[in-house]
């Protein structure tokens, strides 16, 4: 358990929220709830946290998948600098912003979810966890491993298999005899 | 053409005629349920005071019956294993449709959430009618205390609206740690949310006995519009606010066969009853077959193995044999390892590399060492034997750490001796179930449907070649000595295997036969196995593909 990311956790939970409360505004405007307002509000926060809570922040080991077309959201989270990279502020940011939504029935849950999503955040927050934007330099090219021979340096006709076989530097045990076909 | 779309009828047909038998069963459903609300006699006064809502949310509702129903099944994997093995019950296309069952499990969570999402909003609006077109004539039918109460309230006081929003919380907490990205770097997170299910189990069982729909249950003596004497009119339904009469039309229709009647006196008022629930015809059986399963499986796993030997092999793979009382498994099956003094809670699945025999007992695994579990656990397993061990050599007492197995399941690698002809393309490690399908070809093949195997092995490094470098030499001995054995004939190449030019090849040595594509190994290699398998049809080969997965 040691291992966990909780921001990775706490993000999804943040997009799903945004989605629920903007379902429970839009929801609240068109039944024509007493207070539609508060729907209005829900809709727009919804919206605003489903836009900061798109682009994936960068793990912390391994590769992040990054969702499709974020780059452009994140070139504008990362815009924000502090404000966005540390997650008390996002802790506090989505508790402020839950709050107005459990005025009425319909975004309730929205106000719930969202609760329960800026906690998970506090909690990345306590771990000393940070957002960051993936970089495009993320992913090499699979590299060959070390033990598969160089390629000949010398051009046909070559020596025999044999000699070939002493050269190598890599130490086999000799468990396996294969032919290697060029 | 017609040969290629052959192929990729027997690749693709099966499992898109299930899908779309499926989708359409929950299309009947939706409608049904939402057309017997709709013009249902019973429901009139219901309808009346709460429109489309009532409508949607109860055609929703019917849908979740039956997909929290479905959701259960395929995840019975010790019954999926039992029909995989009974091939007298299963045909070979059935069977291939149960190597898509994760999929149908995820195709039921994901149409749960949908429909919950649609549920939900439904019975926002509902609790809205409820408060506002509080009736004063049919108070029976009522949610709301008064008129005009907060709906909020509703959610809170009555036990369908405190389940319902917990049941949401729960769904919301497993919805959100499943997707692929989480499942893949933090595991953990997706396993102990998961198994909240049984919560929301409970929870939804105690939401539909709450009883707050009712449906009329008199309505030979009171029918709908039907005049009371003593009233000037019928309802009482403030218009404006309300839902308008949305099958007034209908109505009448029936209504004008009464024509000659005139029209009908009320003998009583109407007597509203609460709906009888489906939920727990829908539930319950899945349910307890699910928990026996796992009950089973508990008492199954509950003996530990006995470690017989534990190997170290190069590239970060360890080889454990392991004996059980009544053990049994077939090649290509896979068990569950959980380890105590590894982690408390956390258990891995892992492909059994060599299958116990009626000569002997032990079978074996090869561990690929990459997270903090398989770490720890070699950690375990290789202990430093310098300090104690050389003082009394022949008394070496390992003390192996406890553990405990479940299983043997069934995985789509059964299938290679199905088939005359078998293609198996592995990717590192994933050679794994291939190497119990070899090792039980060593011993006895000709019991077998299986004449010629094509095994392609995928390896980053040299040195992974070690890790099965025994078996290797056997299988090469066996076919140098000269035994009849349609068996392989042996190549290294270095570098990406040029698979359409394989295939071709495999198609023109086996003609207008049905060869088994199996692939365990990386995303990219298993979809160009999978394109090519639709694609080529050369010679009259159809190619049948079957995809080992790992997560």
């Amino acid at each position: 358990m040691g291992q966990i990311e909780w921001a990775m956790w706490a993000n999804e939970q943040a997009l799903a929220s945004g989605l629920i409360l903007l379902i429970g505004g839009v929801v609240g405007v068109a039944g024509q709830f007493r207070d539609w307002e508060f729907a209005a509000y829900g809709v727009a926060a919804g919206v605003f946290v489903i836009l900061l809570e798109y682009p994936r922040g960068k793990r912390r080991k391994g590769t992040t998948m990054e969702r499709p077309g974020q780059w452009f959201l994140a070139a504008v989270v990362k815009l924000f600098g502090p404000l966005t990279r540390n997650y008390y502020v996002r802790a506090i940011l989505h508790a402020c912003l839950a709050v107005p939504g459990g005025f009425i029935l319909p975004t309730v849950l929205g106000t719930v979810n969202l609760g329960i999503a800026s906690l998970i955040y506090l909690l990345a927050a306590f771990r000393k966890e940070e957002w960051r934007p993936i970089q495009a330099a993320q992913t090499q090219k699979g590299h060959v491993g070390k033990s598969i021979h160089q390629p000949p340096t010398n051009p046909p006709p070559r020596p025999p298999a044999e000699h070939r076989r002493k050269q190598m530097d890599d130490g086999r045990t000799g468990a396996i005899e294969v032919t290697a076909t060029p | 053409m017609a040969l290629s779309c052959r192929s990729w009828l027997s690749n693709e047909g099966g499992k898109h005629l299930f899908l779309l038998f499926w989708l359409s069963v929950n299309v009947l459903l939706f409608w049904k349920t939402f057309r017997l609300y709709y013009y249902g006699t019973q429901y009139y006064y219901l309808h009346r005071m709460l429109g489309l809502g009532l409508c949607i949310s109860r055609a929703s509702a019917s849908v979740l019956n039956m997909n929290c129903s479905l959701v259960l099944l395929p995840m019975c994997r010790t019954l999926l294993a039992f029909l995989r093995g009974s091939k007298k019950v299963m045909s070979r296309k059935a069977r291939r449709l149960l190597d898509k069952s994760k999929t149908f499990h995820v195709t039921c969570g994901f149409t749960i959430c949908l429909f919950s999402v649609v549920h939900v909003a439904a019975h926002m609006v509902n609790a809205l009618n409820f408060s506002l077109c509080y009736s004063e004539d049919f108070p029976a039918l009522n949610v709301a205390h008064y008129r005009d109460e907060d709906p909020r309230r509703f959610l809170f006081t009555t036990l369908p609206g405190v389940t319902g929003f917990f049941m949401v919380l729960v769904l919301f907490l497993m919805c959100t740690s499943s997707s692929y990205s989480l499942r893949f770097s933090n595991f953990d997170v997706f396993w102990y949310t998961h198994n909240l299910f049984i919560v929301f189990y409970i929870l939804l069982l105690l939401h539909v006995t709450g009883g707050m729909l009712k449906y009329q249950a008199n309505l030979d003596q009171h029918l709908p519009g039907c005049i009371n004497p003593n009233k000037t009119s019928i309802d009482h339904f403030p218009m404006s606010k309300c839902p308008a009469e949305p099958f007034l039309e209908v109505y009448t229709e029936s209504e004008s066969g009464m024509e000659n009647n005139s029209k009908k006196i009320c003998n009583e008022a109407p007597k509203f009853q609460s709906n009888l629930q489906e939920t727990w015809f829908w539930v319950t059986g899945p349910l307890c077959l699910y928990c026996a399963e796992r009950l089973y499986r508990y008492i199954r796993s509950n003996k530990p193995v006995t470690i017989v030997s534990v190997n170290s092999h190069p590239c970060d793979v360890i080889e454990l044999r392991m004996v059980k009382e009544n053990f049994r498994a077939r090649p290509g099956q896979y068990i569950v390892l959980h380890c105590p003094s590894v982690s408390t809670f956390e258990s891995h699945p892992f492909t059994l590399t060599t299958s116990p025999t009626e000569n002997r007992g032990t079978f074996g695994i090869h561990i690929r060492v990459l997270g903090d579990w398989t770490e720890r656990f070699r950690e375990l397993l290789l202990l430093d034997p310098n300090l104690d061990t050389e003082i009394l050599p022949i008394l070496q007492q390992r003390t192996y750490p406890k553990l405990y197995i479940d299983g043997p399941f069934g995985s789509p690698s059964e299938e290679v001796f199905n088939y005359e002809v078998s293609l198996c393309v592995a990717g590192g490690i994933g050679v794994t179930p291939f190497a119990s399908v070899l090792n039980t070809l060593l011993n006895d093949w000709k019991q077998y449907k299986l004449r010629r195997l094509y095994f392609i092995w995928i390896c980053k490094e040299i040195q992974s070649f070690f890790w099965f470098a025994d078996l290797l030499c056997i299988l090469h001995d066996k076919h140098l000595s000269g035994e009849k054995y349609q068996a392989l004939n042996s190549r290294l190449i270095i570098g990406k295997p040029r698979l359409k030019l394989l295939f071709g090849e495999i198609a023109k040595c086996n003609r207008q036969k049905c060869v088994g594509v199996f692939c365990c190994g990386p995303n990219k290699l298993s979809k160009e196995l999978h394109k090519l398998s639709n694609k080529i049809c050369s010679h009259g080969t159809q190619f049948e593909y079957n995809k080992e997965s790992f997560s």
